[in-house]
């Protein structure tokens, strides 16, 4: 997901950058007032981590391997103002040093795994963990979840950077200056790898972890989970038994993957999608009120809608289906439901493996520790 | 003695192997820092600012002809700071044609405009805007890339990050670089060494699952270590009087050929804007 | 207790530390545990591995603070409160220094150049002077040669010979070094030993954790030894040396076998040469 130089447009990097260096002041200052003397050496030594981290072939169900981010776990762990300098720091090195993303979009790669990959991990990490104990399996699914988000929001971010280059920077002759694909083709193009691949990477990575840290260093939990049971509190259960506990989590939210695509397509258009046409045409209009808390709708589409329709033009418009108006959406629909089968199916591989196996595995399998 | 792969590398090996390029990679930029060369002698002050005046040029011009000036500037820096063609083939240009060159592949079939060929089986149509915009990306991504690692291997790293004072970078950033950069190597053996050991007792194949596991609590240990490292680190700090004042103290020093090459830079990088824009 | 020279008259023992007791996760590292160190003398910590005594160089070292008990440095209270006072905390990180034992995580900097200007830019000398002392002070360990070096590559020797340099160019009255041969190779080790037999006469402080008995009498005029979290005796290292059932209680010696050119099989203390 590290963009090379000449992939965005100056104008891009210089709002990127823009957009980045308030989050950067923010986070130096927070994290000063909270780290004081620790921030140097904790910041450094994580962004180290992080940077190895990013080198692990992370296997995934369906054989293959994939790259995490680690942008999860260090949210998770150091709050996402401290996680948003260290996987700075981490991307710095990489772009400078060792030619992994470019130097002028430095500010676009920090921004999009950096800064909002740290946020939504941490929002989605301690909306959906709660107040539920430290060694709770729930938590170890709120955190392969924001993970998973994570890095699905940054890769989105990237992808409509890159897919908006053609539109606004066109040669006198119509030939794209910077990045080449319309938004049509890098959504798709980039949300299916990041869907599947990447994002079980980081999920397992996450995930894991935690599932780890709870039982070996719960302490490292506690900076994100204020006001959460420690173990060793009275009555407090022992860290659960890592994955297998959190299985019952795993399939609700595979079927809740699979099941929400199918109800978005059933039920019609979903909320907001809405085309430009649908502003004029009275009966559409009648239906958008019914969905809207019987708020009519304004006359004419918006001007901002209208302009953007335009952008988003499907590439192969004969393949689309039918029923769902934008054949990106099509895309990222089928790659959730194809996500969703692959946890419900490792899930049952699993279930099957165990049962199939005749007694305890191999030893090198059980040692946890190094 | 290991894990049989049925041919194909573990994860293990693949993530070990990585590790190893990186550390080549850096004990290569070193060696390189140290020859004496047109680059190596600049200040590194000069040679961030002057570089990044190109680079930027490169990434956003519109002149197809000023982008090619600018790798060919590329190209004669490197060679008068003896950095081989052979490492610059197949640690930068190779490279970036094997990923933005792929990237790019789709795009004279892709793009709208005018049609200049036809492919005789596929049927597919080449358009020319589709050719420039993928000779563009390509071509920008090969300059911008040379120009950095010229930088980076004519520089020992340190003093890269001591010259980002002169972009009015925050010391305490600065410090921060510096010691993500010593503590890197560290962190990369220490992973290496865990998972060689790893390897080492693996006998037969592990379920897809224990996989996983694997991954997951290496990455585990490996978190716990950095943070007993940091730490560490932070004591060591402490007992040499660190207050949270971090100032940083360079041997930097400008003589003429340093001047004559800040002009050189200033003048093409505003040649380079003024042609391309 | 353990003082091995009564003080009369002479400047305020360096170190003073009184019923200390010290817990870290469930385990006692320090346990009532009394220790005066005057001022110019060289000093040997004598314990088995794990015992506790780098926890008690922290504590010499202002680093962490009892539970119980009280440290004096230099007659005054050292104390969490008293080190984060400006004046008395600058003073003295530049007076104490503490070779840690573990040299990576002693070189946090990313070339040695830096790491040995770290402490003199924490003081806020001026950057002329800074240069100039780190020249001296790495000619005088003769590690000019690695001035610009990143500290992973290099070896164990060279790293502690930096860690020595980045301490010394601060001229601290009191060195603190935890187990300063431990893991050096032979040559490197007769270097450290050298540098602590030379420190005899520099009215230096030397405090130095170890649990090798064999250099102890080239680098120290006087031994505590380090048991259970409080110092069980003291005295001149020919003194403790010669005491065996006290070096075997406290796990500082130990028995084993060995055969002889001439075919005898039998158990020796690890310490006393013999002839047969």
């Amino acid at each position: 997901m590290h963009i090379p130089d000449g992939y965005l447009s100056p104008a891009t990097c210089a709002a990127l950058y823009g957009t980045a260096a308030p989050f950067w002041y923010v986070a130096l200052r927070k994290t000063r007032k909270l780290l004081f003397t620790r921030l140097v050496p904790l910041i450094s030594v994580f962004a180290a981590f992080s940077f190895v981290i990013m080198m692990f072939n992370v296997p995934i169900p369906g054989g293959t391997t994939a790259h995490p981010l680690g942008v999860g776990i260090a949210s998770i762990v150091l709050g996402p103002w401290a996680s948003i300098l260290a996987l700075s720091t981490a991307l710095f090195i990489q772009a400078f040093f060792f030619g992994d993303g470019g130097v002028t979009t430095l500010g676009a790669n920090c921004f999009n795994m950096a800064i909002v990959g740290s946020l939504v991990a941490w929002l989605v990490y301690r909306a959906v963990a709660g107040r539920s104990a430290i060694t709770s399996s729930r938590r170890v699914v709120a955190a392969a979840l924001g993970g998973y988000l994570a890095i699905n929001c940054a890769a989105l971010c990237a992808a409509v950077e890159l897919g908006l280059q053609p539109h606004f920077f066109k040669s006198a002759t119509g030939a794209p200056l910077y990045a080449p694909y319309p938004l049509g083709i890098t959504v798709p193009a980039i949300m299916i790898g990041h869907l599947t691949f990447a994002g079980l990477a980081e999920l397992v990575v996450t995930g894991g972890i935690v599932a780890y840290l709870q039982r070996a260093n719960p302490a490292l939990l506690r900076f994100t989970a204020p006001g959460a049971p420690m173990p060793h509190d009275e009555g407090q259960p022992a860290a659960t038994s890592g994955w297998r506990a959190t299985k019952p989590l795993w399939t609700a939210v595979g079927l809740l993957m699979i099941l929400a695509p199918l109800g978005l397509l059933a039920a019609g258009k979903a909320w907001g999608e809405w085309t430009v046409h649908d502003f004029s045409n009275a009966a559409a209009r009648q239906k958008i009120a019914q969905v809207s808390r019987n708020v009519a709708p304004p006359a004419a589409a918006p001007s901002g809608l209208e302009r953007l329709a335009t952008v988003w033009t499907a590439p192969f418009p004969d393949y689309s289906p039918s029923f769902v108006h934008s054949a990106a959406l099509g895309y990222i629909l089928s790659a959730m439901f194809g996500i969703g089968a692959i946890i419900l199916l490792s899930i049952l591989g699993d279930w099957i493996a165990h049962k199939v196996r005749p007694g305890p595995s191999r030893a090198s399998a059980r040692t946890e520790e190094t | 003695m290991g894990a049989k792969h049925s041919g194909k590398r573990g994860f293990l090996e693949r993530t070990t192997s990585s590790f190893v390029d990186a550390m080549e990679h850096a004990f290569y930029a070193e060696r390189t820092a140290r020859v004496d060369g047109l680059l190596q002698r600049i200040d590194p002050r000069v040679k961030l600012v002057g570089i990044l005046a190109l680079v930027v040029p490169a990434a956003a011009s519109h002149s197809f002809a000023v982008i090619l000036g600018l790798f060919a500037i590329a190209v004669v820096l490197a060679a008068l700071s003896h950095v081989s063609f052979g490492v610059l083939l197949k640690r930068v240009w190779i490279a970036v044609l094997l990923f933005t060159g792929v990237i790019a592949l789709p795009a004279p079939f892709v793009t709208p405009g005018k049609v200049v060929y036809h492919l005789p089986w596929l049927g597919w149509s080449v358009t020319a805007q589709g050719l420039t915009s993928a000779g563009y990306l390509v071509l920008r991504v090969e300059t911008a890339a040379t120009l950095c690692v010229l930088l980076v291997l004519t520089t020992p790293w340190t003093h890269v990050l001591k010259a980002l004072r002169v972009l009015r970078v925050p010391a305490v950033l600065v410090t921060i670089l510096g010691m993500t950069y010593r503590y890197l190597f560290l962190v990369l053996q220490s992973a290496h060494d865990m998972f060689e050991s790893r390897r080492s007792r693996m006998i037969g194949e592990l379920t897809a699952s224990e996989r996983r596991r694997v991954a997951a609590s290496s990455a585990g240990v490996l978190m716990s270590k950095t943070f007993d490292l940091s730490n560490d680190v932070y004591e060591a700090m402490l007992s040499r009087g660190y207050r949270g004042e971090v100032a940083i103290l360079d041997e930097f020093r400008i003589g003429r050929l340093d001047w004559a090459m800040l002009s050189a830079f200033a003048l093409v990088s505003i040649a380079a804007f003024w042609l391309g824009r | 207790m353990n003082q091995i020279n009564p003080n009369g008259g002479a400047p305020p023992p360096a170190f003073e530390l009184s019923d200390v007791t010290y817990r870290y996760r469930e385990v006692t590292a320090l346990n009532h545990l009394d220790l005066t160190v005057n001022a110019g003398r060289r000093a040997a910590l004598l314990g088995a591995n794990g015992s506790g005594k780098s926890t008690l160089l922290r504590i010499l070292n202002g680093l962490c603070f009892p539970d119980e008990g009280t440290v004096r440095f230099c007659g005054k209270p050292l104390t969490e409160e008293s080190i984060q006072n400006d004046g008395f905390g600058f003073d003295f990180r530049r007076r104490v220094g503490l070779v840690f034992q573990n040299p990576d995580v002693q070189l946090f900097s990313p070339t040695v150049f830096d790491e040995v200007a770290f402490g003199p830019l924490q003081l806020r000398w001026p950057p002329d002077q800074i240069r100039r002392k780190i020249t001296e002070t790495l000619e005088m360990l003769e590690i000019t040669h690695l001035k610009d070096r990143s500290p992973h590559h290099l070896s164990t020797g060279e790293k502690k010979r930096v860690a020595l340099a980045s301490i010394l160019i601060l001229d601290p009255e009191i060195l603190l070094l935890d187990e300063p041969t431990a893991a050096l190779d032979p040559k490197s080790a007769s270097h450290m030993i050298d540098f602590l037999v030379r420190a005899k006469d520099s009215g230096k402080t030397v405090i130095t954790t170890t649990h090798d008995l064999d250099i102890v009498e080239d680098i120290a005029d006087e031994c505590f030894v380090f048991h259970e979290g409080r110092i069980a005796a003291g005295g001149t290292p020919a003194e403790i040396l010669s005491d065996e059932a006290l070096l075997r209680t406290t796990g500082l010696m130990h028995s084993h076998l060995h055969v002889h050119k001439s075919g005898q099989v039998h158990a020796h203390s690890h310490l006393h040469r013999h002839e047969h």
